[in-house]
């Protein structure tokens, strides 16, 4: 197991150099200068060549990308030309923010889309089941920015129970986890549904229920925990997707999340910021998927690492 | 342990109510974006000046209503031949760590702004400073490399504040202004509190908290319920309800920012004044200030807004498509012609929608412009190129004169030495008797001569039509009925000195 780890950690590697590579290319082929967005529509050339300079953005390509390599390892991502502050401390500020937000809305997701999809799975096709189903398809197609607006709108403006908007207590965290764990709550649910379905149609169960075993022992203990698998891996998936995706749900709260960093810092051509958000973003994703992997076998003893 | 918990949430969620409705006495202003630095050299944005506003001061203060007063300079004297200047430091005034306001403090922040190592974006305001020299413990010599007229108003700008140098400023802001720093939490809210030893006549109330609110359907939901007190750009499509509030008002004040759209001069057809006059009668500015942006805007008569120094009105283009249509026929262009207009999207009030409302009533004169809009970084890139490989015959932008000077204002975006990427000209209109004007108002120390100068130039610029000019942006509040004194600020900024809660 030890050793599966490792070697999944060696595996990933390439895949983060890869993803610096990608990402150091990516906001220097979109057109636009930091320098002259942060002298603004009206600078000379000369405050422009001036903060070229400051920045390093005169240095070669392949200068300039030795310089990330070389400060990834060294933990230095360099200083935010927006901002002027390093890198390093602008992500350690908004980073804990999203990952807050990513693990209230998985918290929601699972807490409404495991019971929902077992529901729905108990009694295929029945009034439930439609409701469920329906309420999934809905949670999926529903923009979130439409969603989060008119939570707020309902929520905060007309019945006062939660704050507008900004990060704090409790109170600020559901609006925003509910609007973001929505369409995972409705994905998990689906992928429950399905796979226990697929598990309660099984020999097994049907010996258990010959045995008599109570009903509700055979769902819980044994059929859920066997339909948990593919359900584990879309949460992993989905818990990678909502540190990743959480922009919208970010800017509609107010919410100082990587992903509202981010896209300020793309629209200023932030490269030193977008390099190092991008990159965490794509650790994180490595490191949510290597923990689901490790999680399987503690569900399903039968699948071995070696 | 259950009944400790949920003790502990209770607490939480009590804690929660509180966070937000605050102490009394607190001001909280829901600005656009989060502040970028709160260095006032750093930053650039709007949302960035109106916090270090409140924390440092200039030397000299841009009023509302367009007068330079002294400020932390008590005073000046300018030698005969304009390159020495003379300030008084005003006396009695502290910095928030309880250093006192010195010569040196002056010249050590005047060092650091023009230190070309440190880059700052708006170092070019105050390059023609030479020099700085301590005479006494309140008194700064500034030489000048040559003639500067317009040097007061760019000290009023607040990039050139005086700060406590050798600080990290983002961390540590220590200034001399009527409130000091308390905590920036990223990304959400900096939180300021009264400066019990100001100088001058002291705050209202006892702190201030400026909210980040990117999205504009959640910051006027803030200000509805009462959450924060002032939301900053209003969308005008929610003036209405908004004002139907009884708690609310929305306050319309003029900005400095002059919205236009330039023509490429040196492409055809736009090379001929006619056609750019064409355009100008063409569309029709008043409709579209009342229909497109609610009555938000002032239409231009002059390059520059009122409340900028230099500002007379010269003139306007009334709507007169018949006349468009016939200066298109006497240059060649009776079936008009084809063209690109380039837009912004998002950068200007309603911005893509101007543009789409002159492309519909260009279409009417027989001008078939397509629209072409890119992001901002994409946009800038696009227009900031020189004439000979420029492709843009058609681009709105808009400016903010925010030193109150119609130097700033002019000289960068008509002077034949500033054509891009040199300077900001991008036009590329180049008219020699406008380049002397604006060359010897901009050294001619005498303000009544400054203004006829700004206003000849202006007339030439105007009559030959280097641009469509369209409108000046008012800047759009939303402020709860128990504020008094709120100061909004043509620059753009929210001064909240004389602010009190009723």
């Amino acid at each position: 197991m030890l050793q599966y780890t490792l070697r999944r950690v060696l595996i990933a590697i390439p895949s983060i150099l890869g993803v610096m590579i990608i990402v150091f290319a990516m906001v220097r082929l979109a057109p636009g200068d930091p320098a002259q967005l942060l002298a603004g529509e009206f600078a000379d050339a000369e405050t422009i060549e001036l903060i070229r300079e400051r920045f390093g953005l005169n240095d070669s390509m392949p200068r300039q990308f030795t310089r990330f390599v070389t400060g990834v390892f060294q933990g230095d991502l360099g200083e935010s030309t927006r901002t002027k502050r390093l890198v390093t401390s602008d992500l350690a500020t908004f980073f804990p923010n999203t990952l807050e937000l990513a693990l209230g809305a998985i918290v929601v997701a699972l807490v409404f889309g495991i019971p929902a999809g077992i529901l729905a799975s108990l009694r295929p096709n029945s009034p439930i089941d439609l409701a469920v189903m329906l309420g999934a398809l809905i949670g999926v197609s529903m923009p979130v920015f439409w969603f989060g607006l008119l939570a707020i709108l309902i929520f905060s403006v007309q019945l006062g129970w939660f704050p507008v908007a900004g990060r704090g207590t409790l109170r600020h965290l559901v609006l925003p986890a509910l609007t973001l764990g929505l369409s995972s709550m409705a994905i998990i649910a689906r992928m429950t549904r399905s796979s226990m379905l697929e598990v309660l149609n099984q020999d097994f169960v049907r010996t258990a229920r010959a045995k008599g075993l109570f009903w509700r022992a055979i769902v819980l203990k044994h059929a859920l925990r066997n339909a948990l698998v593919p359900v584990v891996t879309v949460i992993g998936l989905q818990f990678g997707a909502l540190l990743a995706g959480a922009v919208i749900t970010e800017t509609v709260f107010t919410w100082p999340g990587i992903g509202s960093l981010l896209v300020v810092s793309i629209l200023a051509r932030d490269y030193p910021v977008v390099q190092g958000a991008v990159l965490l973003i794509a650790v994180s994703f490595i490191a949510v998927n290597l923990i689901v992997d490790l999680v399987y076998g503690f569900i399903d003893p039968r699948i071995r690492y070696d | 342990m259950f009944r400790g918990s949920l003790r502990t949430l209770s607490l939480l969620l009590i804690t929660g109510v509180l966070s937000w409705s605050f102490a009394q006495g607190t001001l909280i202003i829901a600005q656009g974006t989060d502040p970028t630095n709160l260095d006032p050299s750093l930053s650039t944005d709007s949302p960035s000046a109106t916090v270090s506003s409140h924390i440092f001061e200039t030397l000299f203060e841009l009023t509302p209503e367009g007068t330079i007063e002294p400020w932390l300079a008590s005073g000046y004297t300018v030698s005969a031949d304009g390159l020495t200047w003379t300030f008084d430091i005003r006396q009695g005034v502290t910095f928030h760590d309880g250093t006192p306001l010195t010569a040196n403090e002056v010249k050590a922040s005047l060092d650091r702004f023009i230190d070309p190592d440190n880059a700052y974006t708006f170092r070019f305001l105050l390059t023609r400073i030479s020099e700085v020299n301590v005479l006494d413990t309140y008194t700064v010599e500034v030489k000048l490399a040559s003639q500067f007229a317009p040097l007061l108003a760019h000290l009023t700008h607040s990039s050139t504040a005086i700060v406590m140098t050798g600080l990290d400023l983002d961390e540590t802001p220590v200034g001399t202004g009527p409130f000091e720093f308390v905590s920036w939490e990223r990304g959400q809210r900096v939180d300021l509190k009264r400066y019990e030893g100001y100088w001058a006549e002291k705050p209202g109330i006892e702190g201030l908290r400026f909210l980040a609110v990117p999205e504009s359907t959640t910051r006027m939901a803030l200000v509805e319920t009462g959450e924060a007190h002032v939301s900053v750009r209003v969308p005008p499509q929610d003036i209405a309800r908004l004002n139907a509030n009884p708690n609310v008002t929305v306050e319309n004040v003029s900005s400095v920012r002059t919205i236009y759209i330039y023509f490429n001069n040196t492409m055809e057809p736009m090379n001929d004044p006619r056609v750019r006059q064409a355009i100008n009668y063409a569309v029709n500015k008043e409709d579209i200030a009342e229909f497109v942006l609610g009555g938000a805007v002032r239409v231009s008569d002059a390059p520059v807004s009122p409340g900028v120094f230099g500002y007379t009105p010269v003139g306007n283009y009334d709507y007169d498509p018949e006349r468009a249509r016939a200066l298109l026929a006497e240059a060649g262009y009776p079936d008009g012609f084809s063209t690109t207009l380039y837009s912004p999207n998002g950068r200007y009030l309603q911005d893509i929608q101007i543009s789409e409302a002159i492309q519909s009533q260009l279409a009417e004169v027989g001008i078939d412009a397509t629209i072409e809009t890119l992001e901002w970084a994409a946009y800038l890139a696009k227009t900031n190129v020189p004439a000979e490989e420029n492709e843009v015959p058609l681009a709105m932008l808009g400016w903010g004169t925010v030193t109150g000077d119609a130097d700033y204002g002019l000289f960068a975006l008509f002077h034949t030495s500033q054509h891009v990427p040199d300077g900001s000209n991008r036009s590329f209109y180049s008219n020699s008797v406008v380049d002397a004007l604006l060359d010897e108002a901009r050294s001619n120390p005498d303000p009544a001569v400054r203004e006829q100068l700004y206003a000849d130039a202006m007339q030439i610029i105007w009559d030959e039509a280097a641009w469509l000019f369209l409108h000046s942006e008012t800047q759009l509040v939303a402020v709860r009925d128990n504020v008094e004194g709120l100061v909004i600020h043509p620059t753009e900024r929210y001064l909240a000195h004389k602010v009190s809660l009723r």
